[in-house]
């Protein structure tokens, strides 16, 4: 159980700076997502927590310790690599019963704990095969165990459901999310993928271009991003401008919008409205539909995705994604109603 | 109504063409070694006959051996002692010369810095300029530094033409083999020696043994600088071999130490082939 805090933490390498400043906590046992593009330097943050990097500037605490400058060998830390860099010659015994031999635990407890590991990730008749024998699924599940063994205070993954297939993905997030829980342990994984954060992490960081842009639960990052780049990040589609009043009411192109309650009496101002697609309300008629927040358009594309159908909506000169559960399906040309509620409507202000 | 025979591209059987190219090349390298073997056994073997008019096997009384082996395997051959010297130059190459190409390639292949590429082609300067050059001005040096005709001096001139091939290889072993698995050994607690013993080596071990066996090869059959440097104190296979046919004419035991040249090498092939193709290393990188 091991609190994790990055203060001031910047990171050059030469005339590229990769962090900017980053400051983050992790509590302990806690499981948190780096989410971001590709070359935003979440990576090199989990390297510089993990000891392979060391910060240009501030520091790294474990349970309050600075442990900045503890090299790697020493931080007590786990690691399991996107490409889960099984030693190849060696085989699955010798792999994960690694961490303890070159620690030099005694040979009865390393078969001891290594007994115990292996029934974990339930890969104990596997114990003689060789890495390039495994399918992915058991590769990773090999990587897990020989960072377990050493008990580590905190686990590192990078990128852990990027490499399965869809099937197996369900299957290890079941699987790594349990065992998480199981143990308590602080774990911190980077991904570029934002479902995967979010059907794994407690918390999700997204960093930008070298800096922490939120820090969140991840249906707090998904229905209430704080800039326009988090929101298309997490694929929002309905973004439109708007003009909000002081009674809360919010002037699109297409349609006045109700808002919620908390958006009252704000004055008024210029932001951003965010329609996400799956809480809006597809109408065939108009008398069925409440007479707040519910406007008129026509079907112009449809895609279907088997569980759920999209349809491009176009209401005056905009175009709006509706998601629907495909219980039915409505034709392309088809007049609709679209009608959402004022209090699942998310506003991000002009600045931001 | 019968289907027709499927033909495919990829077929396990070879056309005559390939069969014949096959020949052709398997003839063009074994076959300078049936006149060496002809000529090892023959007792009198004069021009233009297309075989030799007396073979040894005729004249079995008036010596035990064939005439050339007879000479071949006495002291006077003195191949025994060049075969020790060329075993001992070539073995003490290889390990100095995998001890500077082991670090220099690891650097070459993960880091970059400015005037790599200038460096690179600077490493493969011995390869460009010639032998006779390098020798030369090597012995001039030699001279004044005592090193000529001693087994230091040797042993420094063929690391020369070694290296360059050596960095070429393990450089490329290296590029292979990925940063993540030393990082993972360092994670997971090793240190420094444990990181290089436990898991670099063993995963280096394939292109280590290609680059030793080549160095090896290589050191063994270099003839000019080991004979500008050796000043006849120091005989070694190639050397002895160039003093037997120097006068121009190939005879008998020429061509048995000829034949016998070539044994080491196809040894160590023999012995180093399982190494490169082991199965779990053929294995294991891919993923």
């Amino acid at each position: 159980m091991t609190k994790v805090q990055l203060k001031g933490v910047r990171k050059d390498f030469g005339a590229f700076t990769a962090i900017e400043n980053i400051d983050l906590e992790i509590a302990s046992g806690e499981l948190v997502a780096l989410l971001g593009p590709s070359g935003c330097g979440k990576t090199t943050t989990l390297r510089m927590i993990s000891g392979l990097e060391v910060p240009s500037f501030g520091s790294i605490l474990f349970d309050d310790k600075d442990v900045s400058e503890v090299p790697v060998q020493d931080r007590n830390v786990g690691m399991v690599f996107q490409r889960y860099a099984l030693f190849p010659h060696m085989s699955v015994e010798k792999n994960v019963a690694f961490g303890l031999k070159v620690r030099g635990t005694p040979r009865p407890e390393i078969e001891e704990r290594l007994q115990e590991i292996l029934d974990v990730v339930q890969l104990n008749e596997f114990r003689h095969r060789f890495p390039a024998q495994l399918s992915g699924g058991q590769m990773q599940r090999v990587a897990i165990a020989r960072t377990l063994i050493t008990k580590p205070s905190v686990l590192m993954m990078d990128e852990p459901l990027a490499n399965l297939d869809t099937k197996l993905r369900g299957e290890m997030r079941r699987f790594i999310r349990a065992l998480q829980k199981r143990l308590g342990i602080t774990t911190i994984f980077v991904t570029h993928d934002q479902v995967e954060a979010m059907e794994l992490a407690d918390r999700v960081a997204v960093i930008f271009e070298g800096h922490l842009a939120q820090y969140d639960a991840p249906d707090a990052l998904y229905q209430r991003p704080n800039s326009i780049k988090i929101a298309d990040f997490m694929g929002a589609t309905n973004i439109f401008n708007a003009k909000v009043d002081a009674s809360g009411q919010a002037q699109t192109s297409f349609t006045t919008l109700k808002l919620g309650p908390d958006e009252i009496g704000q004055g008024s101002r210029n932001a951003s409205v965010i329609l996400r697609s799956e809480v809006i309300d597809l109408l065939l008629t108009a008398e069925e539909a409440p007479a707040d927040n519910t406007f008129a358009g026509v079907v112009t594309a449809r895609e279907f995705f088997g569980a759920t159908v999209n349809y491009s909506v176009t209401c005056g000169e905009e175009k709006i994604i509706v998601t629907e559960q495909s219980r039915r399906l409505v034709e392309i040309g088809q007049q609709v109603w679209l009608n959402i509620q004022p209090d699942r409507i998310w506003l991000i202000p002009e600045a931001a | 109504m019968r289907r027709r025979k499927a033909t495919s591209a990829l077929n396990t059987r070879l056309s005559p063409f390939q069969k014949i190219y096959l020949l052709l090349f398997a003839g063009f390298i074994l076959g300078p070694f049936i006149p060496l073997i002809i000529q090892s056994f023959a007792f009198r073997w004069a021009w233009p006959d297309l075989l030799p008019s007396t073979w040894w096997l005729e004249q079995r009384e008036k010596s035990m051996l064939p005439l050339a082996w007879d000479y071949v395997l006495s002291p006077y051959s003195r191949m025994l002692e060049a075969t020790i010297n060329t075993v001992f130059i070539g073995l003490v190459v290889t390990v100095i010369c995998l001890a500077i190409c082991l670090p220099a390639a690891r650097v070459l292949a993960r880091e970059n810095f400015r005037g790599k590429p200038a460096f690179e082609f600077f490493l493969s300067m011995p390869l460009i300029v010639p032998e006779a050059a390098i020798g030369i001005a090597l012995l001039m040096i030699f001279i004044r530094l005592g090193l000529a005709g001693s087994y230091i001096g040797i042993i420094i001139a063929h690391l020369i033409p070694t290296i360059p091939y050596m960095i070429r290889m393990l450089t490329a072993v290296y590029q292979g083999l990925g940063r993540d698995f030393e990082e993972q050994a360092m994670i997971l607690g090793a240190n420094r020696w444990q990181v290089l013993r436990l898991v670099t080596l063993p995963m280096l071990i394939p292109g280590v043994v290609a680059g030793a066996l080549f160095t090896f090869l290589v050191s063994t059959n270099i003839f000019l600088l080991t004979f500008f440097l050796g000043q006849g104190k120091i005989i070694t296979l190639p050397t002895l071999l160039f003093s037997k046919i120097a006068g121009g004419t190939l005879d008998a035991s020429a061509a048995g130490i000829t034949l016998l040249v070539t044994v080491p090498g196809i040894i160590l092939l023999l012995v180093t082939e399982r190494f490169i193709k082991e199965e779990a290393f053929g294995k294991g990188f891919g993923n």
